[in-house]
Parts: structure tokens; C-alpha cells; sequence
């Protein structure tokens, strides 16, 4: 099989959200020696990105999105597996991501964790529910270059002008890249509290720190 | 007119002195209950408090409904999720939500407990109901509120493994859907038992921005379709975000009233459903009531009136910071119109 076979039959398999037929293409893959780092860049993570686009333009829904995610994750495990330490991607830059102390939602920013992840970033997803401390930690641990908060909730959304004065305190401030998200933030908001700026989807999260980070 | 005739008259499809103003969801504020004297958290679970800060929407506000209960806790409670307090991180107190873990999962079994109704706090709104039939019966429609099915189906099992079993085994939802349908159902009989007039079914978890539109038509409609013949009070739908995909079969399910968001398109509301079913909806909650001033209010109602909005509303819950202001502002239009 052509190697832009492989590519394609991987893409299809993320598009079919069909989480056994992409482990099954990326452990063939290998047999098949076909360079693992090439499988994830130009089969599966473009697989996501297309169901990324399709998921903006509302043609794929978010659970159509969120099994693709865990297909690309399962195939991506096994094609890192066999990848040499030397051949590992270099990452764009860190980044610490949770849902607010209160807060319970956490599938928009577990989308945009899984869509960062495939754009480059090493993104350390804190979960929801998430006490101001924890972020501070986690960046403080993992050096993390930005830190992205999302609150679902007027009442919990507090909790991200808590952080922006809890990291000005730790003196982190200047230090890291500050993105707020979730169905309540705007830009008006993110501007009222000091953050860096809000994302308003993946696409708009990715293109903004891009930005950010040139 | 008083507001009982006022909303009457529009849901009889007929000429009424002016546009009605009420909250399809909880239109609570912190400000309102400093104004009544009642506050959270024992808003959400006593009735009597309940009854007195849901009385504020009339007294307060100049609202043409009250409506209880105030968080989307009640069913998911009585069928054994745990639920989380509204207490924020500044130490105000808010809206309780449904906590994790989950009390279920797909390949387990459920039934409708017997007891159903006397669990959790459901005694309590109905005292709510009682009390506010009493008071206000005949000045004032008194909206009882219930969940949708496939809202408390996510309690249930927790979002996540709900939106991806909906995709990759939807049949496993059926048990949970259905008795989530009957627990609503159950509830909103016994509300309509209690004294409410209009029975208005939240369902936040049907919207698009959630499940796909393939997903509501193919399971969400029959299930609601059935609450709905079950209820013999004018019913409200409410389903958050945009609707836009999903509009033409919420107009088949047997609601009277479709309450959308301003993210949805009245117009197409209308287009796809016809001229008998009631649309009310308004101002974004969070954007634009939480966040800007009337003006900003003023504009948004107005838009939205000439969308084809019958009954001015908050698109979805008020945020309890919400300023007064821009309530009552809502309320100066829809005296306008």
C-alpha cells in the first residue's frame, strides 16, 4: 500500500469515529513499516483536524467529536510507542488547562485540550472542579507556558478573576500566557479581569495563541 | 387585563392588552431576595422560602408568571444522583448542580422508584406550588418546572458517556430515557395537582450544542412527545443554545410554547412549526442581561419581538447577579407591544 494510502485510510477512520478500526490501521501501519511520526502528523491528527473543521462549520456534533478524539488518542498511544525517544516532537509550549472550583463542565475544554494536543502544545489537563491552588502548582510543576481556565457558569466564573490575582500574587504572572474559556466569557470579560484573551472555540483558541507565542 | 388573562389570552391565540413578560427558567436574583427576604440556599429546598422568592417575579419584578423551582436538581435527586451545593468560591450561594460520581452507568438497570414524588425536595416545590396557588390563583399564572428526558438521563450516567453512547450504542439509552420521561411526566402531574397552570420542561443536554439533530429526532421526540400528551396544562419547551437544527421537530412534540434562546431564529421557529405554536424567548442571560446595561436590553428585546417572540423572557436562567434593572427594563417593553 502507498504511504498516502496509509494516510487516508487513517483520516477515515477517525471521520467514521471508529476507535477499533484505527488501532487496528496504525498497529498495521508499524508491521507495514511505515514511520510512526508520519502516521500521526499526516494520518490521524489530520483526521482530527478535519473533523475539527467539520465540528465548526456544525456539520459533526460534539459527541461525533469526542469519539473521534478518544480514536485518534488510542491510535496516537500506539503509534508514540514505537517512536525512538530521539524522534519525539518537540512541543510548541505548555500549557496547564482545568474548569474552575465549582464548576463541573468539562467537555469543551476537554475538546480543545485533545485539539491543542494535535497542534503541537503538551497540554496538562487538570480536569474540572479544579481549586485555584492546583493550577498554580501544576504550572509551577510542569513549567507550563500558558494556562487556559473554563467556567460554564456565571455564578463559578469568579473563579477566573480569582486566578488571574492568585498568579499575580505568586509573582507568575508575567510569566505565563493567561486564556479564559467557556459558555459565558467573551473578550469583554477576559479584558475585565486581565487575561490574556478568551477563546472562543478551538479554531479561534489556536489561531489567538499562536499569536501569543510567535 | 391581569397577567393570568394576559397569558391566557395568548395561549387561546388571542388578542391580549400587551405582550407578556415572564421567565420560561428561574428568574431569581440576588436582589430580589434581599426585596422579599428570602435567600438561597434554603430557596431551593424549603417551600415556603421557595414560594416567597418565586413571588418576587410578580412583586418585584412586575413579571406575568411565577415559576419554581429555581435548579434543575429535582428528579436527578429523587432517582439518586448527589447533588452539589451553590455555593460559589466567593462564598455567595448559587444554583446547585448535579455532582459526580454518577449514580449509573449504561449497562445497568433502572426503574421509577414507587416513592418517587416524596423523595429528595420534591415535597417541597410542591408545597412551593400550593402555597403560591393560594396567594396568587387568580391574578397570576403559577409555571411549574420539570427536566427533559434526555437532561436527566445525563445526570444519570454523566454527559460524557451519555454523548458518546448516543453515537456508539444509542439503544442502551432507551431504559434510562424512559424513565427519565416518567419521572418528569410523574412530577409535572403532581404539579399540576398542586395548583400550576402551565407545566414549562427544561432540556439544556437536547440542544445541538450537545447532541446531534439525528440524535433528538431519532430519541429525545418520542419520549418527550409522550410527557407532553401526559400533561394537561399548556406546556413550555425550553432547549438551550441554538436550535435552529432541531426546531422543526421541537415544534412536534406537543408544546404549546417554544422557549428559545436569542441564538435561535424566531423566524425559522415559525417557518418550520406554523402559526399555533407560541414563541417566547428575548434577551441573552448571560451576555447581555448579566453583563450589559438596559439599553443594550432594550435592543436585544426588541430584535427578538420583531424575530416573532409572542412572550418576552430571559432566553435561558437568570444569573442570580443579575442588576434588576435590566429585568424591569424587559418588562418596559413588553408593555410597549
Amino acid at each position: 500500500m502507498e504511504k498516502t494510502e496509509w494516510f487516508q485510510k487513517a483520516v477515515q477512520t477517525i471521520l467514521d469515529t471508529d476507535e477499533d478500526a484505527a488501532k487496528e490501521i496504525a498497529a498495521k501501519s508499524l508491521e507495514a513499516g511505515m514511520d510512526p511520526l508520519e502516521m500521526i502528523n499526516q494520518g490521524f491528527t489530520e483526521g482530527i483536524r478535519k473533523m475539527g473543521d467539520l465540528f465548526e462549520r456544525g456539520e459533526v456534533f460534539l459527541p461525533g467529536l469526542i469519539v473521534a478524539s478518544e480514536a485518534m488518542t488510542a491510535a496516537v498511544e500506539i503509534l508514540e510507542a514505537a517512536l525512538p525517544a530521539e524522534k519525539q516532537q518537540e512541543k510548541k509550549g505548555v500549557i496547564v488547562l482545568g474548569t474552575v472550583e465549582g464548576d463541573i463542565h468539562d467537555i469543551g475544554k476537554g475538546i480543545i485540550a485533545t485539539m491543542l494536543r494535535v497542534h503541537g502544545y503538551e497540554v496538562h489537563d487538570i480536569g474540572r472542579d479544579v481549586p485555584i491552588e492546583k493550577f498554580i502548582e501544576k504550572a509551577k510543576a510542569v513549567n507550563a507556558d500558558v494556562i487556559g481556565s473554563s467556567a460554564m457558569m456565571t455564578t463559578t466564573q469568579i473563579g477566573q478573576r480569582k486566578l488571574e490575582q492568585a498568579l499575580k500574587n505568586a509573582g507568575m504572572r508575567d510569566k505565563v500566557i493567561t486564556m479564559v474559556g467557556g459558555a459565558v466569557a467573551t473578550d469583554h470579560w477576559a479584558q475585565r479581569i486581565g487575561s490574556d484573551f478568551f477563546g472562543e472555540s478551538p479554531k479561534d483558541t489556536i489561531m489567538k495563541l499562536e499569536e501569543f507565542l510567535k | 387585563m391581569n397577567a393570568k388573562e394576559r397569558v391566557m389570552a395568548v395561549l387561546n391565540h388571542q388578542k391580549a392588552d400587551r405582550m407578556p413578560c415572564f421567565g420560561a427558567n428561574s428568574t431569581v436574583t440576588y436582589e430580589q431576595m434581599e426585596k422579599v427576604q428570602a435567600f438561597w440556599p434554603e430557596g431551593h429546598g424549603n417551600g415556603e422560602i421557595m414560594a416567597k422568592q418565586a413571588m418576587a417575579a410578580y412583586t418585584v419584578l412586575g413579571f406575568d408568571a411565577v415559576r419554581v423551582p429555581f435548579s434543575q436538581t429535582f428528579e436527578a435527586e429523587a432517582l439518586g444522583c448527589m447533588i452539589k451545593p451553590g455555593r460559589a468560591v466567593d462564598g455567595s450561594e448559587g444554583i446547585p448542580g448535579i455532582d459526580h460520581p454518577p449514580p449509573f452507568k449504561l449497562d445497568d438497570s433502572i426503574e421509577l422508584p414507587n416513592d418517587f414524588l416524596s423523595r429528595g425536595k420534591i415535597p417541597e416545590l410542591l408545597k412551593a406550588v400550593r402555597i403560591l396557588k393560594k396567594e396568587l390563583a387568580d391574578e397570576i399564572p403559577v409555571v411549574g418546572g420539570i427536566i427533559g428526558p434526555f437532561t436527566i438521563a445525563a445526570a444519570l450516567l454523566d454527559m460524557v458517556p451519555l454523548l458518546k453512547a448516543s453515537i456508539k450504542t444509542p439503544e442502551k439509552m432507551r431504559p434510562f430515557l424512559e424513565v427519565a420521561e416518567k419521572a418528569g411526566t410523574a412530577l409535572a402531574q403532581a404539579l399540576i395537582e398542586a395548583g400550576a397552570d402551565i407545566i414549562c420542561c427544561e432540556d439544556m443536554t437536547a440542544s445541538p450544542m450537545l447532541v446531534s439533530p439525528p440524535t433528538y429526532r431519532d430519541y429525545e421526540l418520542e419520549y418527550q412527545r409522550k410527557q407532553f400528551e401526559s400533561i394537561s396544562v399548556p406546556k413550555i419547551l425550553h432547549i438551550c443554545g441554538n436550535v435552529d437544527k432541531i426546531v422543526d421537530w421541537m415544534g412536534q412534540t406537543g408544546a404549546d410554547i417554544l422557549s428559545l434562546e436569542p441564538k435561535a431564529s424566531g423566524k425559522l421557529a415559525r417557518e418550520k412549526c406554523g402559526s399555533d405554536i407560541i414563541l417566547m424567548g428575548g434577551v441573552d442571560t448571560a451576555k447581555t442581561l448579566y453583563l450589559k446595561d438596559t439599553h443594550t436590553v432594550i435592543q436585544e428585546c426588541e430584535k427578538t419581538i420583531a424575530d416573532g417572540i409572542q412572550i418576552l423572557a430571559p432566553g435561558c436562567s437568570v444569573a442570580p447577579g443579575t442588576p434588576m434593572e435590566n429585568l424591569l427594563a424587559m418588562v418596559e417593553v413588553a408593555k410597549t407591544h
